[in-house]
C-alpha cells in the first residue's frame, strides 16, 4: 500500500472533504499518524489576530479618501448608438408600411378581379342572390322588367295583328324568337326562385312564343286567330302587365351563365 | 443619496453616474475586511491602514473597468492583496536586510533572512507566537501570502491564484511549500512540547 504524500495530507487538511485521501487515512495507521501530526502543527499555528478597528474606521477611511477622489462625469449616453437605433427603427417601420401597402394592394386587386356577380332577382321581394361565375364565362344579363315590357308589346301587337299583313307578321315572328330565348333564360332562373305566379306566366308565355316563332308554314289567318284566342283565354297580356307592374325598374335583375349575348 | 442598505452594484452605478459619495458606502462596508487581510500580509498596523486606503483609491480609479457580474468585495479584496504585496516589496527595498541563502529558484524571489533570535532563545523566553511570526516572515512573499490567504482567510486555491495573479495550481504549490517550511522551522517547538 502506498502512503500519502505530504502534499496530499496538506490538501486534505485544508479541504476537509471526505475524499479518497480521507478514506485512506482512516484505513492506514501510518498515514493517520502523519496526518495527526500535521494537523497538530497547523492547528497550533495561531498567528496574532489583526488589531481590532472600531465601527468608525470605515468612515475615517472614507474621509481621508473623499477629498482626493474626482467625481466621475455623468455617463454620457451613446448618442451615436441611439441615433442608429432610431434610424433602424424608422427603416423597419417604413419597410413594414411598404410591405403592408403591397399586400393590401394585392388583396384589393384580387377582390376587384373576381368575376362580376349579378343578382338574379326573380321575385320583386326576394333579395338578390350572388352567383360567382368563372372568369371566362360570359355573363348574360337579362332584366326581367325589360323582358316583360317587350313581351307586353309583342302581345299587344299580336292582339291587333292582321293575318293579311305579312309586313306586320314577319317582325312579330322575329321578335318572338328573340323573346323566346330570353324567356327560356328567365324560366331557368325561375327554378331557383319562389314566385309561382311569375313561373306560370313565363311557362305560358313560352308556349305562345314558341308557337309564334316556330309555326310550321308561317302564320296564316287560322294560326293567328288561334294564337289570339289562346292569348285571350289565358289572359296572358293582363297577367304580364300585372307582373310588370310589380317589378320596379332595377338592374340587374337576372343573370345567366350560359354563353350568349346581352338580350 | 445612498445609504448603507444600498447594494454594491447600485452604489457603483451611482458613482459612475457622478455621485462620488456613493463610493463612501462601499468604503465603509469593506474597510474592515481589507484591513484584516492587509495586516496579515504586511504584519504591520500602519502599513495595513495605508494598504486599505491605497486599495480603495485604486479601486475608485479602476471602477469603470469593474464588471457588473463580479462581486465588488472579492474584487477590492484582490486589489488590497496586491497593494499589500507592493507595500511589502517597497519595504523590502527600503530595508537593508541581507539576502538569505535559501533563495527559492522556482519563485525567483529573494528570501529574506530571519533577523530575529534563534529558536532556542525564543523557546527559552516562551515566546512561541513570536517564533511563529519569525517563521512566517522567513517565507517568500508569495508563499507567505498564499499561506495567509489559505490558513487564515480560508481562501480557495482559485481565489489565492486570482489575488496573486498566478494559476490556482501554482497557488496550491505555494501553500505546500509554505507549510513544509513552517513545519521545518517550528520543529524544535514540537520536540519540546
Amino acid at each position: 500500500m502506498s502512503h500519502l504524500s505530504q502534499k496530499e495530507l496538506i490538501e486534505q487538511y485544508y479541504s476537509k472533504e471526505s475524499t479518497g485521501v480521507g478514506l485512506h487515512i482512516e484505513d492506514c495507521a501510518e498515514c493517520a499518524a502523519a496526518y495527526a501530526e500535521l494537523e497538530s502543527d497547523l492547528d497550533e499555528m495561531q498567528f496574532s489576530d489583526p488589531p481590532a478597528r472600531d465601527a468608525g474606521y470605515g468612515e475615517r477611511v472614507w474621509q481621508s479618501l473623499s477629498g482626493s477622489l474626482p467625481a466621475y462625469e455623468r455617463r454620457k449616453r451613446n448618442w451615436l448608438g441611439i441615433g442608429m437605433m432610431r434610424g433602424l427603427s424608422f427603416a423597419t417601420a417604413c419597410g413594414l408600411l411598404v410591405a403592408g401597402a403591397f399586400y393590401a394592394g394585392i388583396i384589393w386587386e384580387q377582390k376587384h378581379q373576381q368575376p362580376t356577380t349579378t343578382a338574379v332577382n326573380t321575385s320583386p321581394s326576394a333579395p338578390a342572390q350572388e352567383h360567382p361565375a368563372p372568369p371566362k364565362e360570359r355573363i348574360v344579363v337579362v332584366v326581367l322588367s325589360d323582358h316583360l315590357d317587350r313581351s307586353e308589346r309583342l302581345l299587344v301587337q299580336l292582339k291587333h295583328a292582321d293575318a293579311g299583313s305579312e309586313e306586320m307578321l314577319s317582325p312579330l315572328r322575329d321578335e318572338a324568337r328573340s323573346l323566346l330565348a330570353a324567356n327560356r333564360i328567365c324560366q331557368q332562373n325561375m327554378k331557383q326562385g319562389d314566385d309561382p305566379a311569375l313561373a306560370t306566366a313565363l311557362d305560358r308565355l313560352d308556349h305562345l312564343l314558341a308557337q309564334l316563332a316556330n309555326r310550321q308554314g308561317g302564320l296564316d289567318a287560322e294560326a293567328l286567330s288561334q294564337l289570339q284566342d289562346e292569348m285571350k283565354s289565358d289572359s296572358l297580356l293582363f297577367e304580364v302587365r300585372v307582373l310588370r307592374s310589380r317589378i320596379p325598374d332595377r338592374r340587374p335583375a337576372m343573370s345567366d351563365r350560359s354563353e350568349g349575348g346581352t338580350i | 443619496m445612498f445609504r448603507m442598505g444600498t447594494n454594491d452594484h447600485e452604489a457603483i452605478r451611482a458613482v459612475l453616474d457622478g455621485d462620488k459619495d456613493a463610493y463612501g458606502v462601499l468604503v465603509k462596508r469593506h474597510s474592515q475586511s481589507l484591513f484584516r487581510v492587509a495586516f496579515r500580509i504586511t504584519r504591520n498596523d500602519s502599513d495595513a491602514e495605508d494598504v486599505v486606503q491605497e486599495a480603495f483609491l485604486r479601486g475608485y480609479r479602476k471602477l469603470e473597468g469593474f464588471e457588473s457580474r463580479s462581486n465588488f468585495g472579492t474584487w477590492i479584496y484582490r486589489i488590497a492583496v496586491r497593494c499589500a504585496l507592493d507595500k511589502i516589496g517597497g519595504r523590502r527595498r527600503d530595508d537593508s536586510s541581507r539576502v538569505a541563502d535559501e533563495t527559492d529558484p522556482e519563485e525567483e524571489q529573494v528570501q529574506v533572512a530571519d533577523e530575529g533570535a534563534g529558536p532556542d532563545r525564543l523557546l527559552l523566553s516562551g515566546e512561541i507566537g513570536s517564533m511563529q511570526e519569525v517563521a512566517l516572515r522567513s517565507l517568500t512573499v508569495t508563499e507567505r501570502t498564499a499561506f495567509v490567504l489559505r490558513h487564515m482567510e480560508d481562501c480557495t486555491s482559485e481565489e489565492i491564484g486570482a489575488a496573486l495573479g498566478i494559476p490556482p495550481n501554482a497557488a496550491k504549490q505555494a501553500v505546500f511549500r509554505a507549510v513544509r517550511k513552517l513545519r521545518s522551522r517550528l520543529a524544535p517547538l514540537r520536540v519540546n512540547r
